[in-house]
């Protein structure tokens, strides 16, 4: 086994009850070579300072618990390896989020976003069951399969610089989703979700700096949701002075 | 003023995206020769003459791009402008300017619509 | 440079606990991928001031000859021929982000219509853009007619 190095990490603390603003902490930690972030904010909170609060689970990339922003970019820390950065490694909550202690950030925004495109099949009519299931081809699963991908780590609200300044913006994730089901066969709700686009949520407010499609840790490509969505509510809004149409 | 916007934003994006991709086509090969290249001499005289040039944009198709080379880029420069307000300004100013950069657009579009049908 | 919103990301309505607000790292604004896309926005500005510019070119030709002269005349002042180059690098740089970027902004169908593959939409873009650059060169350029 290699030597261990030790490293000093700038922490950013804050407690609701004490602190009047967020400050930062300093731990030295002797790393192993192997580790990744999480691990060396868990022996921190293990052996050094047990009042360190933050946000874990699967240790593989797939819960999207463990998002912060690790030397000032949004990283899974689970993911991430200590072999790539230096003596000193500054982790701060994930940017763009309110905090509520420590690195442990308000995910209710977000969530509101989400519920907001309601991110689940929608028909008109369920079907009968003796009609037997949805039927998709390969090519109808490829139109969103990509976007599905998606687990909710909300690195990609950490990046992107509309959401820093529009509040009501619905962001790169939750238009994702929607653009998910938008896309899908099965789904008849894209009337519905067009309209929460054009609303406040406003899918036309992101720029295309294409942030989150850069530290997106699962390759969904939200910039290309967001901008295909774009299109398909301009369509929408064309047909809806032509086709009348429910809800 | 924002709850305007926001129903304008489809139409908008529209001119926009035509901007952007029409006038970015359009752009570089009007620089080269009608903004530099007659300018500065490095066209034969003949090219950009007066009489010549004035054939070229009396002509529909040619009234049209010039058009496009006015009012195409007014589009893409009021959206990207105004996006580079947002970012540097924040959101609540986003309804007042975003406002005056369309405002902008479209006066500019009319008087390129005028301009181009008054080549006689 | 400019802070998060205060109000970024926050609940409909408050939680349990007081929060503290959304912060920024340092370098949200001038890392390099963030520095080309403030770049690319900023564009915005020179594309309304060509816009606004080419005006004169319209009235110039509805004029007459002398108004023409004087007009080629003006656009020979190293002022506007430094605007000008800058127009031309901006248009540039323009294009090439935004082709870049375009293709996969293209739903995977609408109805029953689907775009190329990325890299054929990509390669007709750069087509396109010979294409109508080589045309306006060659009849502004007083090759034909």
């Amino acid at each position: 086994m290699s030597e261990l190095r030790k490293r000093t990490f700038v922490v950013t603390r804050f407690d609701p009850d004490v602190d009047h603003a967020p400050k930062t902490q300093s731990y030295e930690v002797a790393c192993r070579p192997d580790w990744k972030v999480l691990d060396a904010l868990n022996f921190i909170k293990d052996e050094i300072d047990g009042t360190l609060s933050h946000r874990w689970s699967c240790r593989m990339a797939v819960c999207g618990s463990c998002g912060m922003n690790v030397d000032g970019e949004p990283k899974l820390t689970c993911k991430t390896s200590l072999a790539d950065y230096g003596d000193r490694v500054e982790i701060a909550p994930l940017a763009n989020f309110p905090i509520i202690r420590d690195l442990v950030i308000d995910m209710d925004g977000f969530m509101e976003k989400l519920e907001s495109v309601k991110p689940w099949i929608l028909v008109a009519k369920q079907k009968a069951a003796e009609e037997g299931t949805n039927r998709q081809s390969p090519e109808q699963l490829a139109a969103f399969k990509q976007f599905s991908m998606c687990i909710n780590c909300m690195l990609c609200y950490a990046a992107c610089p509309v959401v820093s300044q529009e509040p009501h913006f619905l962001g790169p994730a939750a238009i994702a989703l929607g653009h998910r089901y938008n896309m899908d066969s099965r789904d008849e709700g894209a009337a519905q979700r067009n309209r929460v686009f054009r609303g406040e949520g406003n899918v036309f407010a992101c720029s295309y700096a294409n942030e989150c499609s850069e530290v997106c840790p699962k390759h969904v490509d939200p910039a290309a949701a967001v901008n295909q969505a774009k299109l398909n509510a301009v369509i929408d809004w064309a047909t809806s002075f032509v086709v009348r149409r429910e809800g | 003023m924002k709850a305007l916007l926001l129903r304008l934003e489809p139409v908008i994006w529209l001119l926009f995206g035509a901007g952007i991709m029409v006038g970015t086509l359009l752009l570089p090969g009007y620089l080269l020769t009608v903004a530099l290249g007659a300018p500065l001499g490095l066209l034969p005289a003949r090219a950009l003459s007066f009489e010549r040039a004035h054939e070229i944009f009396s002509n529909p198709l040619g009234r049209l791009v010039l058009l496009g080379i006015i009012a195409l880029p007014l589009w893409k420069g009021a959206h990207h402008t105004r996006a580079l307000c947002v970012d540097l300004l924040g959101h609540r100013s986003d309804a007042l300017i975003g406002s005056l950069l369309y405002a902008v657009a479209l006066a500019g579009s009319i008087a390129g619509i005028l301009a181009v049908l008054s080549i006689g | 440079m400019r802070a998060a919103s205060p109000d970024a990301m926050a609940p409909s309505r408050p939680g349990s606990t007081r929060t503290a607000p959304p912060e920024l790292p340092d370098r949200f604004w001038t890392q390099p991928r963030m520095r080309t896309y403030l770049l690319f926005d900023a564009t915005g500005i020179v594309y309304l001031l060509v816009g606004l510019v080419a005006l004169r070119v319209a009235w110039a030709l509805a004029a007459g000859p002398e108004a023409w002269q004087r007009l080629m005349q003006s656009f020979a002042n190293p002022l506007y021929v430094a605007f000008h180059l800058l127009a031309l690098v901006g248009s540039i740089f323009v294009g090439v982000r935004f082709f870049r970027l375009f293709p996969k902004a293209q739903p995977a169908h609408i109805g029953p219509a689907k775009p190329p593959p990325r890299p054929v939409l990509h390669a007709m873009l750069y087509a396109a853009w010979c294409g109508v650059t080589l045309a306006l060169l060659v009849v502004l350029g007083g090759l034909w007619p």
